[in-house]
């Protein structure tokens, strides 16, 4: 049996050939167009499990195969640019988590958007963004994966600005694009320059790909710009990219707004898959990042860079999670500020660190946003938590899962995923021997989110409802979903709370899998102080940030959707700060967009006046010209012209009266031309 | 001399015996069984068994393939008669497809098993390399032809189209016999290699030029060119729409590949030149005249017709012009495994596109009662899938890239401008098919923007293509589209079957 690895190029395409057909397909055929998306999408999960299983255990000796296949795709010239894509553990695990997310999520929108009239062009989008996506995922080289990185974010854009006729949402849409966009720019030139330097974009390729080691030794030891290694200055640019696509300061402004479009996007692409390419592309480019000429501190300034502003956008964006009102804003705050965790874990713990948490994180953030479309639903797109309240009464079921959810994310001791990944990234920061601030910004961090995501479940389902006060009229009490849209969410818990176990301290499966090093089964890890010691206080922020929110919102409920938070009372200053999200976007405003308005405006003079004026004078000239030219035309070209048309149709003309249809005349002509090519053959020619 | 094995025969032969019997049992089926039944269940029957009959061929044309030799080249099989082989019997089913509405006649049963017939005589047409085969193959092919261009007795445009081609045909064949009969007698054989040999060993005489004229003018009539040409505008507009698309496509194809295949093995060492400033002795000069005619003559006198049909026969003229090139760069030896892939590939995607037009013409032809191009008028909003198929087919005719048409006219004035070993000896004529190709644009143009520019002309009734004649042009819309794209998907078989068939 060939290796799986040969068929992996159909698990993008598949989607794709999905998102093609039903680019065509009528606006009627919704079950055509959710079939297919589901049907392609199902294949993939199948493959890409195969996938997966033909590569455990191919590791061996701390070093884990790759298993690239290249193609060559354009040649200009001598020189071949080349495509391909690679099997290896990272993209296995990658494959499985995307596909798997998104079929259930594919499977939840056949019921969140059953009443839209655009279902068709809705699952035409997400079978465009799975298939870019999983393009991402399996790429072998940086300009396939970039190629696959723009149609991403072009999905992205597409599906953001679903609801084009709400103007945030169209403005959203632009905000994410253009924000990604300046990311983005880094990495372009990242990878040009990648190329300049390296003469390939391959990651791998049996030994010249720019991924492995002479590569990567050439990069390291030459200087550039102020002693900087090419290899971090490139990484640095590749980071920008990073930035952008996963939202971190100061770049994440795009992500909350993004909560624009459906639901399902949200979960899909803002929480689970799109914006952990970022973190996906840093652990993919990693053995760049991380190289580093022999004799040098392995914490090179690219790593450094990267946990700092992990660390930073981590407690950033909880703050700023605090004091939001928005459902889904606040889980957009989560992301971002776990994304941050992903991005420290990177830097100061490695791949498996980092990657352990984007799949752990993926699960139940995709939990949480549908768990959140489920109450949106349920309260007739009502957003706001203060108008809600109770909902657990109404809908046990989306409270069962979103409690699972928000333990896990919350980092709940011992059996929900999120605390084992979290504490990884913590124990990793622990040992980083750079600074000890990443630890206790990771430490602050781990606390607000316990806080807010517990003042978030207080106001959603605990109490008494407050909403439906005459902004909805008719029915306003709420009510549960059907089955096709709670059943992806149980889902989704089991595996919340399961894929911890594959990453303890005690049992670290995921962690040997990406990295290939030896497993070893060690109980005892647990309880040795280092490990006890972080855990302890990891399990004791996760409870305190739970009691402390507790303690603020649901000993005490809001009595009515207008009466001010418990925060607020107490600290207004911060609150307003926090409220306001440090006034990120007024900054923007205030500067970059207000200097490029201004810029434009004084553009906008130049081309008038300036170049109008120009243009003016050539016009002049122009008419002047043209006047002479026309004069020419009417009485020189024109007659010339006529005169061949109607030559030419003249000769039309004759040459279809030869035809006179009558027989002796036909046979006559035969005969004529026998005897004029006769005649050709014995006069016309040189013996 | 080998005992001839009818074993053998069969082996050879049996895409062709596949279709024979289907041509018997449509017929009895027809006389049979089905005598009062509709018209449409006839038909449906008839276009099954050929159907059945066709598929059978192709199966054993694409997975037991038998190649060999009987009788010294009376029937020759390679792998290069297979797959053209293939492509006639693909063409005949897509004209069987496009003939299940048969409002012309009563005899459907008849209609197909000539059908199947005029197919056999294009395939043994195809692989043979001696006279006598060759000359009753053609015969096999024309009688069928004529009938299905009389076709519709009760009219009388159909009535005259065939009795007129059948004149035309019978001359002729008669001076192609003529023309083989003094071949045999320089050559003393009727084999191809032999008499190649014989006309290689001495100057050309009277004898061989009056032979070489009478075979240029018998294959000239087949394939429609100047001044061979005056059956085809007659033929095309009487004869039923199907019929003249059968005539357009699949007889085309077969006759230009016996006359590369005799020009090239029988003929070859008598070429002479077409030199602009010099002709010498050979066929060459008269091709270079008779191309020359017929791509002037058919572009020309198409852009005065008022019916379709007729627009179309002028333009399979002026195409004729146009692979008349391709057939003369086989003149040069070393260019001859190219020359014959592009005259090959433009053949039979022409036959595509014809195939396709005449499908939509069928239709409109229906819808309006005549062929008239004001039919036409406001198509595109009647019927904008038939609109944007009836595009395809005519931007490919007129060579626009991305479709087949383009790179077949591409791929033959390639092979023309190399024929001659570098010395550039075609050229001219070469200039003067792109100039004319901008002509043809006229025409082509002119029919387009009546589909989609002009307004319908009052209360036209809605122009539907049934089932089967949709999916048969969508077929070929698709097909010249992909082959424009993917030439590889037929050039590269071509030029290993032209490779192993020894060119």
């Amino acid at each position: 049996m060939t290796s799986p690895a040969a068929y992996l190029w159909l698990i993008p395409v598949l989607p794709l050939l999905a998102a093609g057909i039903s680019a065509v397909l009528p606006r009627a055929s919704r079950r055509w167009a959710a079939g297919l998306a589901i049907a392609s999408l199902a294949a993939g999960l199948g493959l890409s499990l195969m996938a997966f299983f033909a590569t455990v255990g191919t590791a061996s000796h701390g070093a884990v195969a790759h298993d690239p296949r290249n193609f060559p795709w354009l040649s200009l010239g001598g020189e071949a640019v080349r495509l391909g894509w690679v099997l290896d553990p990272l993209t296995a695990v990658m494959l499985v988590m995307v596909t798997l997310v998104g079929l259930l999520i594919f499977i939840y929108s056949t019921g969140y958007m059953a009443h839209d009239d655009n279902f068709t062009r809705f699952f035409c989008f997400l079978a465009l963004f799975a298939a870019a996506m999983l393009g991402l995922v399996i790429a072998n080289s940086l300009l396939l994966l970039f190629i696959c990185w723009e149609l991403v974010g072009l999905a992205s854009y597409l599906l953001i600005g679903f609801w084009y006729r709400q103007p945030s949402a169209a403005a959203a849409a632009k905000k994410a694009f253009i924000t990604t966009r300046i990311g983005d720019l880094g990495l372009l030139l990242g990878m040009v320059w990648l190329y300049h330097e390296t003469g390939t974009l391959l990651f791998y390729d049996d030994g010249r790909g720019c991924l492995e080691h002479s590569a990567l030794t050439q990069l390291a030891t030459q200087a550039t710009l102020g002693g900087m290694g090419l290899s971090t200055a490139i990484s640095l640019l590749i980071f920008c990219g990073a930035i952008g696509k996963s939202g971190q300061v100061p770049l994440h402004v795009w992500l909350p707004d993004a909560m624009e479009g459906p639901t399902p996007v949200s979960a899909l692409i803002h929480a689970a898959t799109m914006v952990a390419a970022g973190v996906f592309l840093l652990a993919r480019m990693y053995p760049l990042i991380a190289a580093h000429p022999v004799g040098t501190p392995a914490e090179t300034a690219a790593l450094q860079a990267v946990t700092w502003v992990g660390a930073i956008t981590a407690v950033f964006a909880a703050c700023i999670a605090v004091a939001q009102n928005d459902l889904k804003r606040i889980l957009a705050y989560s992301t971002v500020s776990q994304l941050g965790f992903m991005m420290l874990g990177i830097g100061v713990g490695g791949v498996a660190v980092g990657m352990f948490h984007l799949i752990t994180h993926a699960f139940f953030k995709a939990l949480l946003f549908l768990g959140a479309g489920l109450v949106i639903h349920g309260c007739h797109e009502e957003q706001d938590i203060r108008r809600m309240g109770g909902l657990r009464r109404w809908m046990p079921v989306t409270f069962a899962t979103y409690a699972v959810g928000m333990l896990a994310l919350a980092g709940f001791p011992l059996v929900f995923s999120g605390f084992w990944s979290k504490d990884e990234i913590l124990h990793a920061a622990h040992g980083w021997p750079v600074s000890k601030v990443p630890l206790y910004l990771g430490l602050v961090g781990a606390l607000l989110t316990a806080f807010y995501m517990t003042r978030q479940v207080c106001h959603v389902f605990f109490g008494e409802w407050r909403g439906g006060n005459g902004r909805t009229a008719g029915a306003a009490t709420p009510h549960e979903s059907p089955p096709v849209m709670t059943v992806p969410l149980a889902v989704l818990a089991g595996f919340a709370v399961l894929l911890g176990f594959l990453g303890t301290p005690a049992w670290p499966w995921f962690q040997a899998f990406l990295t290939g090093e030896e497993l070893a089964f060690k109980p005892s890890k647990l309880f040795a102080w280092e490990h006890l010691s972080l855990l302890l206080a990891s399990s004791c922020l996760a409870l305190g940030g739970m009691a402390l929110g507790w303690w603020l919102y649901g000993r005490r409920p809001l009595d009515s959707a207008e009466s001010p938070d418990a925060l607020a009372m107490r600290w207004p200053a911060v609150y307003r700060v926090l409220a306001g999200k440090f006034f990120v976007d007024e900054l923007y405003e205030a500067t970059v967009v207000r200097w490029h308005a201004g810029w434009a405006r004084v553009c906008d003079l130049l081309d008038r006046w300036l170049w109008g004026g120009a243009v003016l004078a050539l016009q002049g000239i122009a008419w002047g010209l043209s006047w002479v030219s026309k004069v020419l035309d009417e009485f020189g070209i024109n007659l010339g012209f006529d005169l061949v048309c109607g030559r030419v149709r003249r000769a039309a003309g004759l040459t279809a009266t030869l035809q006179d249809g009558r027989l002796p005349n036909y046979l006559r002509a035969l005969a004529l031309a026998l005897a004029l090519l006769l005649l050709l053959l014995t006069w016309g020619v040189k013996g | 001399m080998n005992p001839f094995s009818y074993l053998e025969a069969l082996r050879l032969a049996a895409p062709e015996t596949a279709l024979a019997v289907a041509a018997l049992a449509v017929l009895f089926a027809d006389l049979g069984g089905m005598r009062g039944e509709s018209l449409r269940h006839r038909a449906i029957l008839g276009a099954g068994i050929t159907a059945v009959g066709g598929a059978m061929a192709l199966l054993w044309l694409g997975f037991a393939p038998g190649y060999g030799t009987i009788a010294e080249g009376v029937l020759v099989t390679s792998p290069l008669t297979q797959l053209v082989k293939a492509g006639l019997v693909l063409l005949t089913l897509l004209v069987a497809g496009l003939s299940l509405d048969p409002r012309f006649t009563g005899h459907v049963g008849e209609y197909f098993s000539l059908l199947l017939l005029g197919t056999i005589g294009m395939m043994v047409l195809v692989s043979t390399q001696d006279l006598l085969m060759l000359f009753l193959a053609l015969e096999l092919t024309s009688l069928p032809l004529y009938v299905l261009a009389g076709f519709n007795k009760r009219d009388r445009a159909s009535a005259e189209a065939a009795l007129k081609y059948f004149f035309f045909g019978s001359v002729a064949a008669a001076f192609l016999l003529f023309g083989f009969s003094l071949l045999y007698g320089v050559a003393g054989s009727t084999r191809l290699p032999v008499i190649a040999a014989a006309v290689a060993l001495k100057p050309p005489d009277a004898l061989t030029l009056v032979a070489l004229v009478c075979v240029v003018m018998g294959f000239g009539f087949k394939v429609a060119a100047v001044p061979f040409h005056l059956w085809a505008p007659d033929a095309y507009e009487g004869a039923p729409t199907p019929a003249a698309a059968f005539i357009a496509s699949g007889s085309k194809v077969a006759s230009f590949a016996v006359f590369g295949i005799v020009l090239a093995q029988g003929l070859g060492p008598m070429a002479g030149g077409a030199d602009w400033h010099g002709f010498t002795t050979g066929w060459l000069p008269l091709l270079a005249v008779v191309a020359l005619a017929s791509m002037l003559l058919g572009n020309l006198a198409a852009i005065a017709q008022r019916s379709v049909k007729r627009l179309l026969a002028y333009s399979a003229i002026a195409h004729a012009g146009y692979l008349l090139l391709g057939l003369m760069a086989l003149a040069t030896p070393a260019n001859r495994p190219a020359a014959l892939a592009a005259i090959l590939y433009y053949a039979i995607t022409y036959a595509l596109s014809t195939v396709g037009a005449f499908g939509i013409v069928a239709v409109v032809e229906r819808a309006t009662g005549s062929d008239a191009a004001d039919g036409f008028n406001g198509l595109a909003r009647r019927s904008p899938a038939l609109a944007l198929c009836l595009m395809i087919f005519l931007l490919s005719l007129a060579g626009i890239p991305p479709l087949a048409g383009f790179l077949g006219k591409f791929y033959v004035f390639v092979a023309a401008t190399r024929a001659g070993d570098g010395s550039l000896s075609l050229f001219w004529l070469v200039l003067v098919a792109i100039a004319l190709s901008v002509v043809s644009l006229y025409y082509y143009l002119k029919l387009l923007k009546r589909a989609y520019v002009l307004p319908p002309d009052g209360a036209v009734p809605a122009t539907r293509p049934d089932v089967m004649e949709f999916v048969v042009i969508g077929m070929t819309a698709a097909a010249v589209l992909g082959l424009g794209v993917f030439p590889r998907a037929l050039l590269e078989p071509l030029a290993l079957a032209i490779q192993q068939a020894g060119f």
